[in-house]
């Protein structure tokens, strides 16, 4: 214990800042001074070296923490920051500011450039005034996504240049300079990273920051407007840009360089950089082979590369998902008519991220060395499985089941339309309330189609609140238009859970978490027509298992589209607020007496917090219990009771 | 720096470990160390299996290999038994006593018995912490993450690439930072017997 005593005499100022706080101090550090930082993060000082003014984004894993970085420090900096209610006008908004000649940046995770994908091929055409970037992160392994397209390839349809960074250090410096570039060329420019940048943290060496930029004027210039003959006209110079650039990315030192020499070369861009110079050491190959480091794959750097492969026989390509470097570089050799032998994802492979493992195999390979295999340690032991579940306390497991009610009650066949957030977990067991599950908003879109062709089943979309503002609501629209007998669940827990709980158009709060105006599901609803709108509490069982056999029926026997809205915010949100306003929580507990060990509670509802005892009997974990009452509401025998009543307060922190 | 040293935590969301090993990081990079954190994220959150890759000194990749992990330290003795293929041959792993049953209906789960039995059984080299005990006899049952940072730094393991009075600097910056700090001192103290390895 001594050691404490003297460190607590240089208690460091920080000690006792919130969260926020702390990140403020690390994002806004000194010039110089070393950080560790995630790679979001340092995108995020990348954006605040650069002059940026205006930030907009949409929450999508693993990107979201560079909106979210912002949002903490914009009223330090005097920056804008915006959570948008979706990608494509997220783009759109950030290219607005960049007409007026701000510094801007638009976040998204790689599946939110689809929604936004129409923007950026515009954009490209016409080009930008201040600094325009897009950043972009994969999820190569799909951790938190539904697919790992690589997002490269959208710079080479677009006419888009793409930089990836290999590290949180070159996160900051690239996205710093990508807006130097894109002013250079009034291109927009794609910075792109994968999981293993944006999510690791190292340590990043500060740069100055600029003041940002936040207001300016818009000017009008031909080019903006894209009517078939402007749109003309900015093809053609698109294509005259794409050679320029080409050739700018060929000086894009330190960022494209060359390490080692060899008569064998190994090509690495973004995050496989880290990778094979790791691969590389651990084979003993440090110096023996050539690496080419690019941190610009589209367009490749054609002379640089041509250069740095002048006296090599043999090239791998290591690049994560698809074989976006390889292609170019195949097409490279071919037009130059080079004897260079090319060889990349037939060693490497195409599905999932990139390991060490994977890398080292794929080099030793192609170097014709065998591969070291440690042994691995197995266990003689079986194993259960632990998916990601509801939290306890969860406003959806609660919806879940009493949707299952009603649709046991009225006996109807659903079909479950489900889509993306933490509400697709009602795939798993005891529910199975999730059939098909596609893209954002996807739900109210499919479910139109289901509505009109199906028989004897009843098609249910199943959306948050988040996704409903986002993608859902022209889905909504086309229901009612074409009168499609379905039932619309929201389920409205107040925020963007699944990425960690961010204020969306539902919330009344702003990405800074300033008062903003509530914007009403039901409003919306009954706003485009949709005549039967039901609002429930997840939380009361009966009432929330009525209302959603209301609605149903309603669609059974009037064959037109309802919306039934389930209110309760995110547990964790709740539990947080009830915390910081020093409410007391309520507590449940299981009569051990009266618990006929019929395992409803831990099997039917499946709430964490509910323990299976050697004799069967329930018990409820008091450490993991946030006291939301429902398992007491569904025990037949009343054996679940209040053991501590909750303090003034509770059920608003539930709104 | 030369040298390398590969930890992996492993335990159930919500436990603690992003904490931890930002902790441990900072301290490294205090201590003059090259750090790299990696975190799974997202759908973990809800009460599934993570995984936090800390690799400290000459590293550039930010995942541990299997069969790589120099360290392996669990915060649950199911995700232990899971987190096993991570260490390398004569690696260490530690954690803690806790069991947490996934919340899946009809799961068949061995015990804390099994489990032990098992590690014996392979051969590899394990100490069980009570992490919950010491954390609340400190009165934090939240602080067990900086119980089992105590364990590992007990071990000496850390002693080439962090400097441990830079590691409890950080603590120190923690909220309830008190308890945080007593957490540390009884996991190091509680396993500097057990745990200490013959360097």
């Amino acid at each position: 214990m001594g050691p404490s005593l003297i460190l607590r005499k240089k208690v460091n100022p920080r000690w006792g800042f919130s969260r926020g706080k702390r990140l403020l101090y690390r994002l806004l550090g000194a010039p110089g001074t070393v950080q560790l930082l995630m790679g979001n993060e340092a995108v995020a000082r990348g954006f605040l070296e650069a002059g940026g003014g205006f930030a907009s984004g949409y929450p999508g894993t693993p990107s979201t923490e560079v909106i979210e970085s912002l949002a903490e420090v914009a009223k330090e900096v005097g920056i804008y920051v915006e959570w948008s209610v979706n990608e494509k006008v997220a783009l759109e908004a950030a290219y607005g500011a960049s007409l007026a000649g701000v510094r801007s940046m638009a976040t998204m995770k790689h599946v939110g450039l689809n929604v936004a994908s129409d923007a950026l091929m515009s954009i490209a055409y016409t080009g930008v005034k201040g600094g325009l970037v897009i950043f972009s992160a994969g999820d190569p392994s799909m951790w938190s996504s539904q697919n790992e397209q690589d997002n490269r390839i959208y710079g080479l349809i677009s006419y888009t240049p793409v930089l990836t960074p290999s590290d949180p250090q070159e996160a900051k410096d690239l996205t710093a300079k990508a807006f130097d570039v894109s002013e250079a060329f009034s291109s927009p420019v794609l910075v792109i990273s994968t999981t293993r940048v944006s999510h690791t943290r190292a340590p990043v060496t500060l740069g100055q920051l600029r003041p940002p930029r936040t207001k300016g004027r818009f000017e009008r210039t031909r080019g903006l407007t894209l009517v078939p003959a402007v749109a003309r006209e900015q093809r053609e110079k698109l294509i005259a840009k794409w050679q320029d650039i080409t050739k700018y990315v060929d000086g894009l030192s330190p960022f494209n360089r060359v390490e080692g020499e060899g008569r064998k070369a190994v090509v690495a861009d973004g995050v496989a950089y880290v990778f094979v110079k790791e691969a590389l050491s651990e084979l003993g190959l440090d110096g023996k082979v050539k690496v080419v480091k690019l941190s610009s794959p589209v367009p490749l750097p054609r002379r640089f590369t041509l250069n740095a492969l002048s006296d090599v026989d043999e090239v791998l390509v290591v690049e994560e998902l698809e074989p976006v470097v390889e292609r170019q570089l195949k097409e490279l050799v071919a037009e130059e008519g080079l004897k260079v032998k090319v060889v990349g994802k037939e060693l490497v492979g195409l599905p999932g991220e990139l390991t060490l493992e994977r890398v080292e195999g794929a080099i030793a390979k192609f170097m014709g060395m065998a591969m070291p295999e440690p042994p691995i340690t197995k266990l003689d032991l079986q194993l259960p499985p632990r998916p990601p579940t509801f939290c306890p306390g969860c406003p959806h497991r609660a919806t879940f089941y009493a949707l299952r009610r009603a649709v046991n009650g009225l006996r109807i066949k659903p079909v479950y339309s489900g889509d993306i957030g933490c509400y697709s977990l009602g795939l798993y067991e005891p529910f199975r309330e999730q059939d098909i599950i596609l893209e954002m908003g996807g739900s109210v879109g499919a479910a139109n189609g289901l509505a009109q062709t199906l028989t004897d089943q009843v098609a249910i979309a199943i959306v948050g609140d988040s996704t409903f503002f986002h993608a859902a609501v022209p889905g909504l629209i086309n229901a009612v238009y074409n009168r499609s007998p379905m039932l619309v669940l929201v389920l409205d827990n107040r925020v963007t859970a699944m990425t960690g709980e961010q204020p969306d158009p539902g919330t009344g709060l702003n990405a800074l978490g300033e008062p903003a105006k509530v914007i009403s599901i039901e409003e919306i609803s009954k706003g485009v027509g949709v005549e039967k709108v039901v609002t429930f509490d997840p939380f009361n069982l009966k009432e929330a298992t009525d209302k959603l056999m209301e609605a149903l029926s309603y669609v059974v026997k009037e064959r037109k589209p309802a919306v039934a809205v389930a209110r309760k915010a995110c547990a964790l949100e709740a539990v947080r607020r009830a915390r910081r306003r020093r409410v007391k929580m309520p507590l449940y507990q299981v009569i051990e007496d009266k618990c006929t060990a019929c395992g409803i509670c831990y099997n039917a509802f499946s709430c964490p917090a509910i323990m299976v005892r050697d004799d069967k009997k329930a018990w409820i974990d008091p450490s993991l219990c946030v006291g939301c009452g429902v398992c007491a509401e569904i025990c037949p025998y009343k054996a679940i009771v209040k053991v501590v009543e909750e303090g003034e307060g509770w059920w608003e922190a539930w709104e | 720096m030369s040298g390398r040293l590969n930890v992996v935590m492993v335990g159930v969301g919500g436990q603690g470990l992003m904490t931890a090993a930002k902790v441990l990081a900072d301290a490294a990079i205090d201590s003059g160390t090259k750090a790299l954190v990696a975190e799974t994220h997202g759908l973990s959150q809800r009460g599934g299996a993570v995984e936090v890759h800390v690799r400290l000194g000459d590293v550039y990749a930010p995942l541990v290999p299997r069969g790589r992990a120099d360290v392996l330290l669990a915060f649950e003795l199911i995700e232990a038994a899971r987190g096993v293929p991570y260490l390398r041959q004569g690696g260490v792993l530690i954690t803690s006593d806790v069991l947490l049953r996934p919340p899946i209906p009809g799961v068949v789960s061995p015990s804390r018995k099994d489990i032990e039995e098992a590690f014996r059984k392979a051969g590899i080299r394990y100490f069980v912490v009570p992490a919950r005990e010491i954390a609340e006899k400190v009165g934090s049952y939240v602080s067990e993450n900086m119980v089992l940072l105590g364990a590992l730094a007990s071990t000496g393991l850390l002693d080439r690439f962090v400097d441990i009075s830079r590691l409890k600097a950080r603590i120190a910056e923690m909220p309830m930072a008190d308890k945080n700090l007593m957490a540390f001192d009884e996991g190091y103290g509680t396993c500097s017997k057990l745990c200490r390895l013959s360097d």
